[in-house]
């Protein structure tokens, strides 16, 4: 098999908020021998806020990231749901419509590239590097660790347009949680909206949307909950606090980037994964499971 | 919205906003036969005057003021639900896009100002920085917002777990940026996009 190298896309948040889910992507990647080359001068995406109110600019954004990319071999790596789902926004428009096509070409002043193959992280581990050999490569199984695994809105909606996976019943993070050795439950939040961007508009509505999700996961036996998306993780996590004072109950369920867990079962010491960023402290958890 | 009865007739009817709508979404609301599918699994239904399917209802009857009047797209989350499990392929999520984009037009930031002021806030960084300085945004948003206190004992929080930078340098290609953005601001003077 030849290498794999991708051109990686990580957003805006993984340079900040979500500075842990950048640094336990790479090292996933680097303890997996995949090539991960950052995109020089990547813009952010727009996310939610551009598309919501002005669509021409958003797919102008990220055809301009793509246009980027072209800097660097391999298919794109994204880690984001929100960028992800932005990218992949963009090239199922652009590709259709030939009105906004040619909008958006005379907005960024070159020719849209729509040929760049834009992978998330679960697809990269489960379709490209394949899980038989991920399963071998993990030192560490994470045999006593009960997850759930949290989708929300838009790693697989709508239907025509991420294609990761079955929009209403994934299993792609389950299969990857389950090759590195832990357990996965059944919930019926998996795919529910926890608030998203309205943690800064409107703080309330993201107390009651991530309080069922949390509420759905601990009811179903869940020793954790596992995300791909930093606005989701930001909610159950960072929020979580409030949320039991809110509703006037006890969680203490730490929330895990997909790369933080998948690193632990690797072998990945656990101060090169960020897990000391998270809010709510996963070190009980971790001893009580005999993790790391 | 105030009480006051609007009924159906020519004068609140127009079918050329309806037209617009259709254009922006690439979706057309005349597929729609309202089998509520996405006001059922909307999370955002109870939070809001008009439920989804009653949007395209109202779109439909080219009553798109009284969607305007109203504070329904201004609670959609964008979760792709609607979307995704509409039996007509009715793009509702992209619908509501458009609807916001239409209202941000012609009232400007005058109604549900917080959300607007998220979005405008998030785009002005776009435009100055090239990436998102979530530390700026959060700080503008509670002075623009009056809200000084909001968040506060996060802020402490997050900046000893590093998740938030104090410090963020601009792009190189910041002239590329503001290019684009100042691109459209141009096409959409000459008519040549909406």
């Amino acid at each position: 098999m030849t290498a794999l190298r991708y051109s990686y896309y990580p957003g805006c948040s993984l340079h900040a908020s979500a500075s842990e889910y950048d640094l336990s992507t790479r090292e996933v990647f680097a303890s997996l021998g995949i090539g991960l080359e950052e995109i020089p001068d990547w813009i952010c995406c727009g996310a939610t806020p551009a598309h919501n109110v002005d669509e021409l600019l958003s797919l102008s954004l990220s055809a301009k990231n793509l246009e980027l990319a072209e800097q660097v071999p391999g298919d794109m790596a994204v880690a984001c749901a929100s960028c992800f789902s932005r990218l992949k926004f963009a090239q199922h428009i652009l590709a259709e419509n030939e009105t906004k096509r040619k909008l958006v070409e005379k907005a960024i002043d070159a020719p849209v590239h729509l040929e760049r193959r834009v992978k998330h992280l679960l697809e990269i581990l489960v379709r490209d590097y394949g899980l038989e050999q991920l399963a071998t490569a993990v030192k560490k199984p994470l045999s006593d660790l009960t997850v759930a695994c949290y989708y929300g809105c838009l790693l697989t909606r709508p239907t025509d347009v991420p294609n990761l996976d079955c929009t209403e019943a994934p299993t792609i993070m389950e299969q990857v949680m389950e090759a590195v050795g832990a357990q996965t439950v059944a919930w019926t939040h998996r795919l529910e909206c926890c608030g998203a961007n309205f943690t800064l508009s409107r703080p309330p509505v993201v107390q009651q949307l991530s309080n069922g999700v949390l509420e759905s996961a601990k009811t179903a036996g869940a020793d954790c909950i596992v995300v791909a998306c930093p606005l989701c993780h930001g909610n159950l996590d960072i929020r979580q606090k409030e949320i039991e004072g809110v509703y006037e109950t006890s969680y203490g369920l730490p929330i895990f980037y997909l790369t933080q867990l998948v690193g632990l079962a690797l072998g990945v010491p656990q101060e090169r994964l960020g897990l000391d960023a998270l809010i709510v402290s996963p070190q009980r958890l971790l001893r009580d499971k005999k993790i790391n | 919205m105030k009480k006051k009865k609007m009924l159906l007739s020519q004068e609140t009817m127009d079918i050329d906003m309806v037209r617009k709508v259709e254009a922006l979404s690439g979706t057309s609301v005349r597929r729609c036969f309202q089998c509520g599918k996405c006001s059922a699994g909307c999370p955002m239904a109870t939070f809001m005057d008009h439920p989804p399917n009653r949007i395209v209802r109202l779109l439909q009857l080219g009553q798109w003021q009284r969607i305007l009047a109203g504070r329904s797209i201004w609670y959609c989350v964008s979760c792709e639900t609607c979307s995704t499990r509409c039996p007509n392929q009715v793009h509702l999520a992209s619908i509501m896009d458009a609807l916001r984009k239409l209202s941000w037009d012609q009232d400007g930031p005058s109604k549900e100002s917080y959300v607007q002021l998220a979005n405008r806030l998030f785009l002005e960084n776009i435009r100055t920085y090239g990436r998102q300085y979530e530390m700026r945004l959060a700080a503008v948003f509670n002075v623009k917002s009056g809200q000084f206190l909001k968040d506060m004992l996060l802020g402490p929080k997050l900046l000893s777990k590093g998740k938030l930078k104090v410090f963020h340098q601009k792009n190189k290609n910041m002239a590329e940026v503001e290019k684009i953005f100042s691109r459209i601001e141009e096409m959409r003077r000459k008519g040549e996009a909406l």
